[in-house]
């Protein structure tokens, strides 16, 4: 009598990895997914800019100080609409993959149902890595314009500031990511995907500070804004570029400084990214290992 | 020790369906054996009962020693699966999804590059390994999906209608490698919706209907309870009363006394070992009793007739929606 042999699995961590490369391999074939996730904040910067800028800049002073340019301001904010568009996107590829069967093929193998949600954002992450470094590039491009040459500081808080910021972008991605993917399970549909992270992608951006000082908008967007996680990424980017505590949604002072928000945006953006990634490898669990009552 | 060994398993959807009704089996190493059935006789419902990606309603399932349910794990890393849709990533080439399987399943680094080298020579898609899927037939990316499901040589293959939509050449093609497989020791457990397919490769197969195994055998022993090959016959008048009467010519001829005689929508069907040799003489009887036969076949028996003859009902295709798509790899994650 024979018996067969269990126990040929990978760990953890190689499993990330396995599905990390995958998804790596399948952005860069895409031609569609890199220069959509570079050409769009390209686009959105510079029109942003050259069509507020003049306008809004009465607005920024009395916020602000008089010193802040509109680019300094807006950069912050086209980062994380950047690694909105990316995470919102995270799910197609789910659907894409129950569609051509590769979904199924990884829930019969041995692969961790965790490693496979955090492969699959990690490559989200990469994405949005290089493209907020590209955006901070281009943000120092257009004040160069602007100010004739004459930038002086572009990133207050520095190099550390500029990394801080990527990190930002990271830690406000993965949320939204999760929430793509749920989507991505829930409806198991590619367009309900698209529309389900599009419908709120927009909207939210609007109704956070991350165009204008929350203070110069109407009551209820105000009331908002102070719900929108995207209010808590922008603040926390803008905080790390501008040096000071730029969050009036909520009144943190016990840090000091750019502590001020950022130990609060922090805090709720964690938050989010273990809740909802919870439930998202929940429903993977779900989707794997489950009677069918 | 048994591959497969399944108890009283059965399969109800969120819905209401109940796919699978109680199904007990038990398969032996080696064994190459098939379930055959029409759409929606609860085939892909069981199969994925037996590879984890539905967990039984009722009953045990023990693959390679291990429960479906308690151990799915170490049943995953043990067995291949081959889905009735072909699975393949067509942004990766033919090397990167083999390679990506054999990462999946672990297989030890040192070996991989000579495992896919092995697998794409299998399946004969050496010369394109490096071209994304993308631009592959239908045949080549079923070939890759094959050589996906075996990079840890695993001692038990599930191939779900491994070859329904493929063209005659390319389904051949694909017999030699699962019959090449199975000679190598491989357990294997197939789905198929052709008489012929089963016929041509499993050692037993059963005949699966509304979620419940009717019958299990050598296909030729269940093919005999057909009584042999059938003959179609058409007739000018086909009239009820006409029809029934050319029925009654054929039975009182005493030519298919071993056989059976059923009424069709335009003449009649006999079944009978001597289908062949006196067919001749059934369309002469016929004409002596002033019929104009239009149209006769003769044909070996079909999975239809096989269903006839064990279930003494048509296989109808089921209005099942669950079966066979790839929805229900988990109706219960849209709740």
């Amino acid at each position: 009598m024979s018996t067969v042999e269990a126990g040929n699995s990978n760990g953890f961590l190689m499993d990330i990895w396995i599905n990390l490369k995958r998804w790596l391999i399948k952005t860069t074939r895409n031609p569609f997914v890199v220069v959509g996730s570079l050409v769009q904040p390209v686009i959105f910067l510079v029109l942003f800019t050259e069509i507020f800028g003049g306008a809004v800049g009465g607005a920024l002073s009395q916020a602000l100080g008089p010193d802040i340019s509109y680019v300094t301001y807006l950069t912050p904010a086209i980062i994380v609409q950047s690694a909105l568009v990316a995470a919102a996107g995270s799910g197609i590829g789910l659907v894409d993959d129950m569609e051509n069967g590769m979904f199924e093929k990884v829930l019969v193998s041995p692969i961790n149902r965790a490693a496979m949600f955090l492969g699959k954002s990690l490559s989200e992450v990469v994405r949005i890595v290089v493209q907020t470094f590209i955006i901070l590039g281009l943000g120092y491009v257009l004040l160069w314009f602007d100010t004739g040459g004459e930038i002086g500081t572009y990133i207050e808080t520095g190099i550390v500031g500029a990394l801080g910021i990527v990190l930002v972008a990271i830690v406000f991605a993965i949320w939204f990511t999760a929430f793509s993917n749920i989507v991505a399970l829930v409806t198991r549909d590619q367009e309900s995907t698209i529309i389900g992270a599009n419908l709120l992608q927009f909207p939210l951006l609007f109704v956070s500070s991350a165009f204008l000082p929350v203070d110069i908008l109407p009551n209820w967007v105000q009331t908002v804004a102070t719900f929108n996680p995207i209010t808590y990424g922008v603040d926390a980017a803008r905080a790390l570029m501008l040096g000071r505590d730029v969050q009036t949604v909520i009144d943190v002072t016990a840090f000091g400084g750019v502590w001020n928000t950022l130990i609060p945006s922090f805090a709720v953006l964690i938050a989010l990214d273990i809740a909802l990634g919870a439930i998202a490898v929940r429903y993977l669990n779900r989707a794997s290992s489950s009677s069918a009552q | 020790m048994n591959a497969i060994e399944a108890t009283g398993v059965e399969l109800t959807y969120s819905d209401g369906t109940e796919a699978v009704r109680g199904i007990d089996l038990a398969i032996p190493e080696g064994e190459f054996f098939g379930f055959l059935g029409p759409n929606g006789a609860g085939k892909t419902t069981a199969i994925k009962t037996f590879t984890t990606l539905l967990y039984p309603t009722a009953g045990t399932v023990t693959v390679n020693g291990f429960d479906v349910v308690d151990d799915a794990q170490s049943v995953r890393e043990t067995i291949g699966y081959m889905a009735q849709e072909t699975s393949v990533d067509e942004e990766l080439t033919a090397r990167e999804n083999i390679k990506f399987a054999c990462e999946a399943y672990g297989v030890p680094r040192g070996e991989r590059a000579d495992r896919i080298d092995e697998l794409l020579d299998l399946v004969d898609l050496a010369d394109v390994a490096d071209k994304e899927a993308t631009e592959f037939s239908g045949g080549m990316k079923k070939r890759l999906d094959v050589a996906t499901a075996l990079v840890h040589e695993p001692p038990l293959v599930f191939l779900d209608e491994p070859t329904t939509g493929l063209d005659p050449k390319a389904r051949i093609r694909l017999w030699e490698y699962f019959r090449e497989i199975n000679e190598q020791g491989t357990t294997v457990f197939l789905t198929t919706q052709y008489l012929e397919e089963a016929d041509e490769l499993c050692d037993r197969l059963s005949v699966i209907q509304d979620g419940k195994i009717v019958a299990t055998d050598a296909p030729d022993t269940l093919k005999s309870e057909v009584g042999g090959d059938v003959l179609d016959i058409t007739i000018d008048d086909a009239s009820e009363e006409r029809r029934a009467h050319a029925a009654e010519v054929a039975r009182e001829s005493g030519l298919f006394a071993d056989g059976t005689v059923e009424i069709t929508d335009d003449g009649i069907s006999v079944a009978s070992e001597h289908a062949r040799s006196r067919g001749t003489d059934l369309l002469l009887a016929l004409r002596d009793a002033d019929f104009t036969v239009t149209g006769f076949d003769v044909r070996s028996p079909t999975l239809d007739d096989v269903f006839l003859a064990i279930t003494g009902e048509p296989a109808e295709e089921d209005d099942e929606p669950a079966e066979g798509t790839r929805e229900s790899a988990a109706p219960e994650a849209a709740q």
